[in-house]
């Protein structure tokens, strides 16, 4: 097939989360567990012979919702709670719901008395990812996961169910490292709508299948000639970019995504994993090796520096800043790297994204203009 | 000649020049995109200038609706436009507040008049033109009734909800409780004053400001945020037809590259 095909294969399964999903468990003969954002240790669940999906909420009309979560908090755990209430999780084994903010704890907190299906896991982040009891109280959360998980499944996840996870886990994650540094190569074919699709994909495909295609992809991808893009060079930051209506506005006035720094995108897999002791410590470890992350505790905040840096390595023209409604970290983390950036004369486009907007047109108008500030 | 065309929410603006700059003349129509605003506004001006259509080297369209207007050589946003035609007719701009119906933005310039930043109002009609609509129909009375009214006083009552829908409801409360028309007049000045403030203050705002866009035909609401940013707002001769001057002023540079 040619990458044309392939792209255009692995951006409709993006396009299309329930239907792939559905595919997957035909094809896979397993078992879908829900996973709440913002990183879960995946390879747990799959370990347990089980299919993780990705719940990023999406856009649905609020009529359930309002009774136990409040229209000024996090537009994605509303629209979680929706979906759930609406009974559309009901084919799932279970859910994994973890602690990173106040909206994820107080929808767990009420989550219980509002969902009775399906069954519901929660797994807690320490506020203190530095201190000696860190490693002990992520090992302990993730052996509980373990726990629930085997009580499902009714067989135990051994030590080589989860080695054979973690390696493909690695060999997934460095895929997808290589494909957004692809972009750089082939702008156009990956441009801003098909490289969230494609990569959107992984969150509903089995990671084996979905490492598959995406490296065949690639692979056809690089006998094909580079190609290059005339629109502003930028790296957005973020929870995500949706809906997709957004995308095409970047994609229509020619931008380029050379580095991202999403919640959904990059930092699930930039971090590379330890190399050495058991594959639970190499899971706790990965998330208490992230840095420049809203949801973590971080003394001397990287955000802005890290941010600069990928700046300054792709010769970027600009950083895109999407602001989820009402994503408190996200705010919060806001005006301190923003300082930093205006501090390096990196030039800066907010956009503050409702996911339920059916008007993108405001966006739409902030995004030419940047293009035009830029003179791109 | 050089068209340039501004479709707004709630106006339709059109302006002339020559190959050498000057101003033809401009036309404004109080309907804006989803109407034939726009075609009244060009036949109006082309009959006001007498010049045939045929005449137009090269349009430029501007504003919410340009992406719909499908007989301009060229697009080019409302952000890009207010600073090319407020660079034009003031240099020393380097902040300009633009306050149409239905958004608020503030624009940064350098030294040369090019856009160095700008913000807009998020998706809410307070801080807008709308505001003012909504307030006038309470109080029933037309637009410059409501700014005549607020210039009769500088006292006034506190609109604190930021949400237009219920800042209506309570100034209907304000209105039982007592409160004089005026008032609350200046209130819905001021309200939109600190608004647009706080807008404008997440940019560096530097001197000297220029005010566009309709709602700076209202003199009372230029003096309010004069008051509140604690700086001298300039309010140019026809704010309105600023957006689509710079238009104009597009079309001449982009048919000039292409010769």
């Amino acid at each position: 097939m040619k990458a044309a095909e392939l792209i255009q294969a692995l951006s409709d399964a993006g396009r299309t989360p329930k239907q792939t999903i559905l595919r997957s468990i035909q094809e896979s003969g397993k078992r879908p567990v829900g996973c709440f954002p913002i990183y879960l240790p995946e390879e747990i669940i799959y370990a347990a012979g089980l299919l993780p999906v990705g719940l990023w909420g999406g856009k649905t009309s609020m009529t359930e919702v309002d009774r136990y979560i409040q229209g000024f908090c996090c537009s994605i755990m509303r629209a979680d709670m929706e979906l759930a209430l609406r009974g559309a999780y009901n084919f799932l084994e279970a859910i994994v719901i973890p602690t990173y903010c106040d909206s994820m704890k107080s929808l767990l907190a009420n989550w219980g008395i509002a969902v009775k299906t399906p069954k519901t896991l929660a797994y807690i982040i320490p506020q203190n990812r530095y201190s000696s009891g860190s490693l002990d109280f992520i090992l302990y959360q993730n052996e509980a996961l373990r726990t629930s998980l085997s009580e499902i499944t009714g067989r135990p996840i051994t030590e080589a169910d989860l080695e054979d996870a973690f390696q493909l886990y690695e060999q997934y994650r460095a895929a997808m490292r290589r494909f957004v540094a692809m972009v750089n190569d082939y702008p156009v074919s990956l441009n801003p709508v098909n490289r969230h699709l494609v990569m959107k994909a992984a969150w509903f495909m089995d990671k084996k299948v979905y490492t598959e295609k995406l490296n065949t992809l690639m692979d056809a991808l690089l006998k094909e000639p580079k190609e290059t893009e005339t629109g502003p060079r930028v790296i957005p930051t973020g929870l995500m970019v949706e809906p997709v209506k957004l995308l095409e506005a970047f994609r229509e006035n020619h931008f380029v995504f050379v580095e991202d720094d999403l919640a959904q995108e990059s930092r699930q897999f930039r971090t590379p994993s330890r190399t050495t002791g058991t594959v639970m410590e190499k899971l706790a470890y990965r998330l208490m090796d992230l840095r420049g992350d809203t949801f973590f505790y971080e003394e001397n905040k990287s955000r802005g520096s890290r941010l600069i840096e990928a700046v300054k390595q792709h010769k970027a023209d600009g950083v895109v800043v999407c602001m989820y409604k009402f994503c408190d970290p996200e705010e919060f983390d806001y005006p301190i790297y923003k300082k930093e950036l205006e501090e390096a004369h990196v030039p800066i486009l907010y956009l503050e994204i409702d996911p339920q907007m059916d008007s993108v047109e405001q966006l739409r108008t902030r995004i030419q203009s940047f293009a035009e500030m830029l003179n791109k | 000649m050089f068209l340039g065309i501004d479709i707004g929410s709630s106006s339709s603006k059109t302006v002339l020049i020559d190959r050498e700059g000057a101003i033809l003349g401009s036309e404004v129509v109080n309907i804006g995109t989803g109407t034939n605003g726009v075609d009244l506004a060009l036949d109006r001006l082309l009959k006001k200038t007498n010049v045939q259509k045929e005449r137009i080297l090269y349009r430029v369209v501007t504003g919410y609706g340009r992406m719909t207007y499908q007989e301009a050589d060229k697009q080019i946003t409302e952000i890009s436009c207010h600073a090319k035609g407020v660079a034009a007719l003031y240099p020393k701009a380097r902040t300009i507040v633009d306050i149409g119906g239905q958004d608020a933005k503030a624009i940064q310039l350098d030294a040369n008049g090019a856009v160095e930043n700008f913000i807009m109002n998020e998706k809410c009609a307070a801080g807008t033109g709308r505001f003012f609509e909504v307030m006038a129909r309470v109080l029933n009375c037309n637009l410059e009734e409501l700014a005549n009214l607020a210039a009769t006083t500088t006292e006034y009552v506190p609109i604190s909800s930021i949400c237009t829908v219920f800042a209506e409801s309570e100034v209907i409360s304000q209105l039982a409780g007592g409160a004089s028309l005026a008032a609350v007049a200046r209130g819905a000045h001021v309200s939109v004053a600190k608004r647009v403030c706080g807008l404008v203050k997440r940019i560096r705002v530097r001197p000297d400001v220029v005010m566009t866009g309709g709602v700076a035909l209202n003199q009372a609401m230029a003096n309010c945020l004069s008051q509140e940013l604690e700086l001298p707002v300039v309010v140019l001769e026809s704010p309105q037809t600023v957006g689509a001057l710079g238009a104009a002023i597009f079309a001449k540079e982009c048919y000039e590259k292409k010769l």
